[in-house]
C-alpha cells in the first residue's frame, strides 16, 4: 500500500494508462462501427498476427535482416560522419572546398537516390546499408562541424593562457565540447537509421521488414502490416533509447547542471 | 626619464601621476602602451592610449573604470593572450608577446572543464606540461585544502558552488606558482557575502604566497581593500586617470572598511569617476 496516489501520479504509469485507454477505445470503435479489418484492423487481430509472425518464425530472417543493416549503416555512416565532420572542422581548406557541396548533396531526398543504389549495390544487404549510411551521415556531419565550432571562447582563452598547444586543446577542450551536440546527432542518426534501411528495402529487396510489409500489403493482410510497424517502432526505441543511455554517460555534466548545489 | 611625481590634490591624498620612471625592483613595466582593434564598421577603435605603469614585485594593484576603459584589454595583454599595438609591456625584462608561464589568470567566470574532476582542473597547468608526478598531485592538494576545499577534490565543477569554483580556479592559478596573478574581476558574479569572504580569503593567500596580484574590479571598496595602489582608469580612450595610493596599514580586514581614511579614498576615487563622466556629458 505505498500510496495508490503516489503511483498514479508517476509519469510513466500516466503514459502507459493513456496508452491503454487508446487501445480500448480503437478496439471498442473497430467493434462498434463494424470497420473493415482491411481498412483499420482491431489491436486483438494486430497482437493475433504478431504472434503467429513470431511463432511461425517467419520474423526472424525479415528482421535479421533488416537489423543488419540498420546497425551497419549506422555505424559506417557514424564512422564516415565523424571523420569527415572533423577533417571539415580542424583543416579550414577542407571546409572551404568540400562542405558547400556536401550541404548541396545533403538537401538531395535520399529516397529519390535509392533506385541508383539498388543498380550500383544489387538487391542485397550491400544497397540498404549504404543508403542507411548515407541518411546517418548527415546528421553526424552537421553536429561536428557545429560542435567544434561551439568550443566556449573563454575556455580557449583559458587553454591558452595556460599554454596549451592547439593539439592539447584539442584533445583536452574541443574534441569533450563536441561531444555534446555530436550526442544530439547521434540520437537524430540512430532514428533515421530504421528509416533508412525501410526506404532501401521499399525499392528493391528480397527479405527484411520492409519487404515483408511490401508483401503483406499485397496481400491485403493489414493486420500484418501493422504487426510489422510494431516491430519497426520497437527497433528505432531501442536505438533512441541506447544512445540516451550513452549521452547520459558520456556527457554527465550537462543534464546535471541543475544538480542540488552544496552550499 | 622622469621620475614619479607625487602631489596632494584637495582632499590631501597622495596622488602618482602616471610615469615613466623606471625602478629595478619593477616585475612588470608597460611604457606608452596603445591598443587599437578594427571596428566592424570599417574604422579602428583605440582601447587603450598611451598606458604607461611598472608594477612593483609583490605589489597588489587594483584596476577601476568605467566599462569600456580598457581594464580587460590591458589584462589581456599582460596575460600575453592579445598584442599591444604600439608602446612596450615588459615582464623581467622580457617582452610579452605571447602567454608566459609566470603568469596566472583567473578571469571573470570560473571556466572550469566541465567533464574533469576539481583535482584533474587544478592539475590542468601541470598536465599541459606533460608533468604527472606524485609531488605535483600533492602540490595541488595542499592548495585545494589551502583554499578550503580538500573535501571536493573528487567532485565535479557543477556539483560546486560559484564561490567554490572561483576558488578551484584560484587554484588552478596558483598550481604554476605564478609572479604574477593577473585577475578580472574574479567575484564580480558572486553574491555580496561570498564576495566579502572571497576578498579576506585572497588577502590571505596573497599575504602567504607574496605574489604580484593585477586586480580588475567593478567595486570602489574592494579596490580600496585589497590594493596597494589602485589604478582608476577612463574610458574614451582607454586610459590611467589616476593612480591612488592606499595607505592604510596592514594586515587588513572587513573592519578595515568601517575607517575614516577608508571612507575618504572611495570618496576620492568615486570623485574622479564622476569628473570623468560630467566631462562627458559636456562634450
Amino acid at each position: 500500500m505505498i500510496g495508490i496516489r503516489a503511483l498514479l501520479a508517476s509519469h510513466r504509469l500516466q503514459s502507459v494508462l493513456l496508452a491503454l485507454a487508446v487501445l480500448a477505445l480503437w478496439q471498442g470503435a473497430c467493434r462498434l462501427f463494424d470497420i473493415s479489418p482491411l481498412v483499420l484492423p482491431s489491436p486483438d487481430k494486430i497482437a493475433g498476427k504478431l504472434y503467429t509472425l513470431v511463432a511461425s518464425g517467419t520474423l526472424w530472417p525479415h528482421l535479421w535482416a533488416t537489423l543488419v543493416e540498420i546497425l551497419s549503416g549506422f555505424v559506417f555512416g557514424v564512422l564516415a560522419g565523424l571523420v569527415i565532420g572533423a577533417m571539415i572542422s580542424l583543416i579550414p581548406v577542407v571546409e572551404r572546398l568540400v562542405y558547400p557541396y556536401l550541404v548541396a548533396l545533403q538537401t538531395l531526398p535520399k529516397v529519390a537516390i535509392a533506385p541508383l543504389f539498388i543498380i550500383w549495390f544489387g538487391y542485397g544487404l550491400t544497397s540498404k546499408i549504404v543508403i542507411t549510411a548515407l541518411v546517418c551521415f548527415f546528421p553526424i556531419l552537421v553536429s561536428v562541424v557545429a560542435g567544434f565550432h561551439a568550443t566556449d571562447r573563454d575556455q580557449l582563452d583559458m587553454m591558452k593562457a595556460f599554454g596549451a598547444t592547439s593539439w592539447q586543446t584539442l584533445v583536452r577542450l574541443r574534441v569533450p565540447s563536441a561531444l555534446v551536440l555530436i550526442f544530439a546527432g547521434l540520437e537524430i542518426a540512430a532514428v533515421l537509421a530504421v528509416i533508412g534501411a525501410i526506404v532501401g528495402e521499399f525499392v528493391g529487396a528480397q527479405v527484411g521488414l520492409g519487404y515483408l510489409i511490401i508483401a503483406l500489403n499485397f496481400n491485403l493482410d493489414i493486420a500484418g502490416v501493422f504487426a510489422v510497424l510494431i516491430v519497426l517502432s520497437v527497433i528505432g526505441l531501442v536505438m533512441h533509447g541506447v544512445t540516451r543511455v550513452a549521452a547520459r554517460r558520456y556527457i554527465f555534466w550537462i543534464r546535471r547542471n541543475e544538480a542540488p548545489v552544496l552550499v | 626619464m622622469g621620475k614619479q611625481i607625487a602631489r596632494s590634490d584637495k582632499s590631501g591624498i597622495d596622488v602618482v601621476e602616471t610615469s615613466t620612471a623606471q625602478s629595478p625592483e619593477a616585475l612588470i613595466r608597460i611604457v606608452g602602451l596603445e591598443k587599437r582593434f578594427s571596428a566592424r564598421s570599417g574604422g579602428t577603435v583605440t582601447a587603450l592610449s598611451n598606458v604607461n605603469l611598472e608594477i612593483q614585485k609583490h605589489e597588489f594593484i587594483s584596476v577601476v573604470g568605467p566599462s569600456g576603459c580598457g581594464k580587460t584589454t590591458l589584462l589581456r595583454i599582460l596575460a600575453g593572450l592579445e598584442q599591444a599595438s604600439a608602446g612596450e609591456v615588459h615582464s623581467g625584462g622580457e617582452r610579452i608577446i605571447k602567454p608566459r608561464a609566470d603568469a596566472g589568470v583567473v578571469f571573470q567566470q570560473a571556466v572550469l572543464l566541465p567533464w574533469n574532476t576539481v583535482l584533474a582542473n587544478v592539475l590542468l597547468p601541470a598536465h599541459l606540461k606533460h608533468d604527472t608526478s606524485a609531488e605535483t598531485v600533492t602540490r595541488a592538494e595542499r592548495l585545494l585544502e589551502f583554499m578550503g576545499l580538500k573535501d571536493f577534490a573528487a567532485k565535479y565543477p557543477f556539483e560546486l558552488s560559484g564561490g567554490m569554483q572561483q576558488r578551484v580556479s584560484i587554484c588552478r592559478a596558483l598550481m604554476r606558482d605564478p609572479k604574477i596573478l593577473l585577475m578580472d574581476e574574479p567575484f564580480g558574479a558572486l553574491d555580496a557575502m561570498t564576495r566579502e569572504s572571497m576578498n579576506v580569503e585572497l588577502m590571505r593567500v596573497w599575504s602567504e604566497q607574496r605574489m604580484t596580484v593585477f586586480f580588475i574590479t567593478h567595486s570602489i571598496p574592494e579596490a580600496v581593500l585589497l590594493g596597494d595602489r589602485v589604478v582608476v582608469m577612463s574610458p574614451r580612450p582607454g586610459r590611467i586617470s589616476e593612480i591612488v595610493d592606499i595607505d592604510i596599514a596592514r594586515p587588513r580586514n572587513l573592519r578595515s572598511m568601517g575607517t575614516p581614511r577608508f571612507g575618504e579614498l572611495c570618496d576620492h576615487i568615486r570623485r574622479l569617476f564622476g569628473a570623468e563622466a560630467s566631462m562627458v556629458s559636456a562634450l
